[in-house]
């Protein structure tokens, strides 16, 4: 998934730089990376969500 | 050469787009870069799940510098910029948390600059929201308007830099993760540019119980849950004690009472506290207080209630035993500790600090925190003081994560870890765990130690433990009858004393080791 991710982040990437006139396009895939590293970072943590230290 | 529809205006040479390139570059180059260049393909480093999520951020981050280079500083781009940095700087310190608190210089794989990588990512994010304040600071209305702007030279390198440190960690993501539905590992294997020794996994996908605070949520205490019935034990039906006594203590404390001691007129009296009035003394706590009562438990000789909220959190004292040179600890559910002496001279403007009601009877000697091991992330319910190896005790008491009895002991000279263990039967005791079952399952909320044992009452199944400290094995268990929620012990000549959270003391005939009289000098 991370492959995936930073796939999705080099085409923005690379929109942004030669395509500007797909701003919309390459903000949306900027949101959906977000959206799959929150993602992914919760399942990786979701036996304990919030940092595991004494409170 | 413009790009279609691009402006030039010279308000877009302003220096904070020059500082908007050089800080994409910093981060990408910096720790991005390094991580995939140097660390990964040179030194075989390969992130865990969790650093490559914050790797993840820092690239993000970067792109929306991008995208301020290219078509300025509009909010939605800053409020994104914000939002990542705001969950970087979490999976920062949840990652910090797993390792924040193991010895020095351990951690979890490779250290930069004396540090280990993911403690540097809390730090870049950190960094990262203090720069976009700053860029803020400096961004103009006319650096809002609308259009693409013309990238110079260092823009341009920039998206260069940006494309290649991205595209290496495509490279790595496939061999290290692989191509979805595989993600990140939890304990990834070393990188490798040889396909026979990438290793793709879909682990982390599996189902399992989510929570908050996963092992961290630790119920506290609670009697009123515990099994009671004797008949149910882990070790099955086991031999009753003799009650010579049951009645209502009668004393006029502050609560329920949580722990009692009983310390008897000392053979030498340089070495333990003088007895008051020529006689023993029992030592009871409540969740804050301590008293001081005569040998019969009939009259509070002095007592004090304790700012347990002070410095130091002490919780709700469940332990207390009288220690030497005439001092007393007072030990908290979550193993913090308070050390008083009693004196009739204390001043009680002085003592405001620690203490809420009869601050002018005791002065505090110290107060800290039991450090363990094996005890780690269990509560405790007891405390005891064995004369003989000048020790404090101390046992746990299971919880809704871990059913474990695990016995500490402190040296009373620096209340520091000394020896710490899980006691198991001894095979000369006729005593054998029911399938399934373990010593973990007993409550434990008094102890105390005697001609080298330690007796330990548990609240469930109303049992007496009797644990050989040299040996580190039970060696008798015992009920008692109509005992109900005890929560503390103490030995006077041939008695066990026992409290119970509704107030009623209990006396029962002690149980005499084959090879040891009963001394009256005992000390808890």
């Amino acid at each position: 998934m991370e492959f995936l991710n930073l796939v999705l982040i080099l085409v923005g990437a690379f929109l942004v730089l030669k395509k500007p006139e797909q701003e919309r396009v390459a903000f949306r895939m900027l949101i959906v990376s977000t959206l799959l590293m929150v993602l992914l970072f919760t399942v990786a943590t979701h036996t304990g969500l919030l940092p595991g230290v004494n409170f | 050469m413009m790009a279609p529809g691009a402006t030039d205006s010279s308000v877009k040479r302003e220096p904070v787009f020059t500082l908007v390139a050089l800080a994409v570059l910093v981060l990408t180059v910096i720790p991005v870069g390094t991580a995939v260049f140097w660390l990964g393909f040179v030194r075989g480093d390969s992130p865990c799940v969790m650093c490559w999520e914050q790797r993840m951020g820092m690239i993000l981050i970067s792109l929306v510098g991008l995208f301020v280079l290219r078509f300025g500083p509009k909010p939605k781009y800053v409020g994104m910029a914000v939002l990542i940095a705001c969950w970087g700087m979490f999976m920062g310190l949840r990652h910090v948390g797993m390792h924040a608190a193991r010895d020095v210089g351990q951690g979890f794989s490779l250290e930069i600059m004396g540090a280990h990588t993911y403690t540097w990512a809390f730090f870049i994010y950190w960094v990262c929201a203090f720069a976009m304040g700053l860029l803020l600071l400096m961004t103009r209305p006319a650096h809002l308007a609308s259009g693409v702007r013309t990238l110079r030279r260092l823009e341009r390198f920039a998206f260069v830099a940006f494309m290649v440190v991205v595209a290496g960690n495509v490279v790595q993501a496939f061999a290290s993760t692989g191509p979805p539905p595989f993600m990140g590992q939890s304990d990834p294997i070393r990188f490798s540019f040889n396909p026979a020794h990438w290793h793709w996994s879909a682990e982390e996908w599996k189902p399992s119980k989510w929570a908050l605070r996963g092992r961290w949520a630790v119920d506290k205490p609670d009697l009123a849950q515990v099994p009671t019935d004797p008949a149910k034990s882990p070790l099955g039906a086991l031999p009753a004690l003799t009650v010579t006594a049951r009645r209502p203590l009668g004393l006029a404390l502050d609560g329920a009472p949580t722990d009692l001691a009983y310390l008897a007129l000392p053979a030498d009296p340089a070495a333990a506290q003088p007895a008051v009035d020529g006689t023993g003394q029992f030592l009871l706590t409540t969740a804050a207080g301590v008293y001081l009562t005569d040998a019969s438990l009939s009259k509070i000789r002095r007592h004090t209630i304790v700012d347990v909220g002070y410095s130091v959190d002490l919780g709700r004292f469940a332990g207390a035993a009288f220690l030497d040179n005439g001092e007393l600890i007072a030990v908290g559910e979550n193993k913090s500790y308070v050390v008083l002496k009693p004196n009739d001279k204390a001043n009680a403007d002085s003592n405001f600090q620690y203490f809420l009601e009869s601050r002018d009877q005791f002065d505090e000697v110290s107060r800290s925190r039991f450090g363990t091991v094996r005890a780690r992330l269990l509560y405790i319910m007891s405390a005891a003081y064995d004369r003989a190896s000048n020790s404090v005790y101390t046992l746990t008491v299971p919880n809704n994560v871990a059913k474990r009895l695990v016995v500490s002991r402190f040296d009373r000279r620096d209340l520091t870890l000394s020896e710490e263990f899980v006691p198991t039967l001894a095979k000369d005791a006729g005593l054998a765990l029911a399938k399934d079952r373990s010593l973990g399952e007993f409550v434990v909320t008094g102890a105390v130690v005697a001609d080298g044992q330690l007796f330990a009452v548990s609240a469930a199944y109303s049992a007496v433990l009797v644990l050989d400290l040299a040996t580190h094995r039970i060696t008798a268990a015992y009920t008692i009858p109509g005992l109900v929620r005890p929560t503390g012990i103490a030995v006077k000549n041939d008695s066990f004393y026992i409290v119970g959270d509704d107030g009623t003391l209990t006396v029962v005939r002690r149980p005499m080791p084959a090879t040891a009289a009963p001394r009256d000098s005992t000390l808890r």
